[in-house]
């Protein structure tokens, strides 16, 4: 199936080639263009479906005796690779809006690493991706292979209406249309060319709005044995696994427009670099794309079991930090449990950072000159590379040295009694396996 | 120079381990080899161009320049330093932008001794940390290679007896 759906990807884009650059070229050959262009596009295609048949052909996967995922691919040069499953960081199924017709999906392993450490099949019968996306968890977790799947229970869906008005209520989507707006009226007034901005401070906040509005489109979050599972997409779907105690900082994003509705976006830090051909890679770090901070906070416990957010009191910046930030003065703030460490920054973006003590890698204090001035100075905890950012702004200099080293201290402590990764204790196994819940 | 006993950098109990003088030597040499042949092809091409008073200006601020940066780094060198303790490592380093990082040894995920072809004539190497996270690499320059081969062979070793996942 495979070379078929990599075929029928390839033709768009070659008959929009052809009429695009073609065109004067066909025309003085004196043979009907449209003939000549289905010939075209038939022996590329053709060549195409070859090609992607012999690498389909020479592409193997299987879980070796030692646990470990590998994959042998390539039809001139041949690659091999190993992917350790006890490193596991996340699984993901992606459904492509052309493989969701034929039935198929691709399946992402990702693994912690630096630099390359993810495996991507595409495509394979849906089935098929599931039940290698279940094994593949199920090894991760030290059990036998054949578990089956985990049951689920859903725990938010996120509606299409607060997606989409939370996407519009955007502070910089707000500003452009306002923009937008004030162009227009302009442009009515004194008929000058300054319409064609029009198209810039209006279209693209719109375009981000659509995309963001279909990569999150029916955003589920479930949770299992095996971890929280992702669900979301309009005409690409996606659904991702995060096993428990992956999760390296989460992150409670709130624009000012939100705050009526006390609504927020939560991010997380997930080890395992970003990688390139993703994109954006905005997709993969989200844990809700918009809920209300209640709901947020439930879903949050179950990445980070036994930490009650609400009960953690922030200790504010001193009173000349002011002088240091006089927007975002009033929402420093800094505090600790004994599970995690929470910063708080930000004014018309708010940024309520959590890592737990067992993921700091490191800690920092640094000091530009101002801060020098004011006897100031930020302490930064270090999280493996994503969107959360875990800083401590603008504390007295003295205060901010006592806080890294206690929380050098904490993490540390944390670190020696951090549980195995083997999450799923073989005496306490998940229920038999249950149907796969229909997927969108 | 006002050395002011800063809090929030002072050195825990003996002291911050400082980086080799020789380092001062080796990156002033880097200056001088790059910024001399740049300000000279800028003036011979401004005087060829007759633009006489332009290229004895370029010539005067270019002096400045160099005096400047040969001084600071003389204070940057100076400004490294870090000390071993029983479960982590402390570097510091920077003047106007002061900066203190803490790296356990369980988090190190790989040591490296990295030698230039001028710090090698100098008999100098840079020692760099890696954590899970890529904001909290450690850098100590100007290092002889033997106290460098010590240090790394030894942060890798209290690495291994600590190490964890992530």
């Amino acid at each position: 199936m495979t070379p078929w759906v990599r075929t029928v990807q390839v033709v768009p884009v070659v008959l929009i080639a052809i009429v695009l650059f073609g065109q004067g070229a066909l025309s003085g050959l004196g043979v009907s263009p449209v003939l000549v262009t289905v010939g075209i596009l038939i022996v590329i295609a053709v060549l195409v479906a070859g090609v992607q048949f012999l690498a389909w052909d020479r592409l193997t996967y299987w879980i070796d005796a030692e646990g470990d995922f590998r994959i042998d691919s390539g039809i001139l040069t041949r690659q091999q690779r190993r992917l350790q499953l006890s490193r596991l960081q996340s699984v993901d199924v992606t459904q492509p809006l052309l493989a969701r017709v034929f039935g198929m999906a691709a399946l992402t392993v990702e693994a912690a690493g630096a630099g390359d450490s993810r495996a991507s099949l595409s495509y394979l019968p849906l089935a098929d991706a599931q039940a290698l996306r279940n094994e593949v968890i199920a090894r991760s977790a030290g059990m036998k292979a054949d578990v089956g799947e985990a049951p689920e229970e859903p725990l938010v869906v996120v509606p299409p209406r607060d997606l989409i008005i939370s996407l519009l209520l955007r502070g910089t989507t707000v500003v452009l249309f306002a923009v937008t707006v004030l162009i227009v009226v302009t442009t009515v007034f004194t008929a000058g060319t300054a319409g064609l901005l029009v198209l810039l401070t209006g279209g693209i906040p719109l375009l981000i709005v659509f995309g963001e509005f279909t990569t999150y489109f029916n955003f589920t979050v479930a949770r299992s044995a095996d971890g929280l599972r992702l669900r979301s997409g309009l005409f690409q779907i996606k659904s991702q696994t995060i096993p428990p105690g992956r999760v390296q900082a989460v992150e409670f994003v709130q624009s000012w427009l939100w705050r009526r509705k006390d609504w927020v976006r939560v991010r997380l830090n997930v080890a395992g670099q970003p990688s390139a051909d993703d994109g954006d890679g905005s997709s993969e770090s989200v844990l809700l794309p918009v809920a209300p901070y209640d709901v947020a906070l439930d879903v949050v416990k179950h990445v980070l079991p036994g930490v009650d957010l609400r009960a953690i009191s922030l200790s504010p910046a001193p009173a000349r930090a002011r002088k240091r930030a006089w927007i975002q003065f009033g929402r420093l703030g800094v505090g600790h449990d004994d599970r995690v460490f929470v910063t708080e920054r930000g004014r018309f973006v708010s940024y309520l950072a959590v890592v737990p003590h067992a993921r700091t890698q490191s800690v920092r204090v640094t000091q530009g000159p101002w801060e020098r001035a004011l006897d100031l100075a930020t302490m930064h905890v270090d999280s493996p590379p994503g969107p959360v950012l875990i800083s401590a702004l603008y504390r007295d200099a003295g205060e901010a040295r006592a806080i890294a080293e206690a929380q050098n201290q904490r993490a540390q402590a944390a670190l020696l009694s951090d549980p195995s990764t083997h999450w799923m204790r073989p005496e306490n196994p998940p229920a038999p396996p249950t149907e796969e819940p229909p997927t969108h | 120079m006002k050395i002011s006993v800063d809090q929030a950098f002072a050195p825990p109990g003996e002291g911050w381990v400082s980086v080799s003088p020789k380092l001062t030597t080796a990156r002033r040499l880097v200056l001088v080899l790059v910024l001399i042949p740049l300000l000279a092809v800028a003036i011979i091409v401004l005087a060829v161009a007759g633009q006489g008073l332009i290229a004895g200006l370029m010539a005067l601020g270019g002096l400045l320049l160099l005096i400047y940066l040969w001084w600071l780094i003389g204070r940057r060198v100076r400004s490294f330093g870090y000390v071993e303790r029983e479960d982590d490592l402390l570097v510091t380093s920077g003047i106007l932008f002061r900066r203190l990082a803490i790296v356990p040894y369980g988090r190190m995920q790989l040591v490296d001794l990295v030698a230039g072809p001028i710090d090698r004539s100098m008999g100098l190497a840079t020692v760099q940390l890696h954590t899970a996270a890529a904001t909290s690499d450690a850098k100590i320059p100007g290092l002889q290679p033997e106290v460098a081969a010590g240090l790394r062979d030894r942060l890798a070793k209290r690495g291994e007896g600590r190490s964890a996942g992530l």
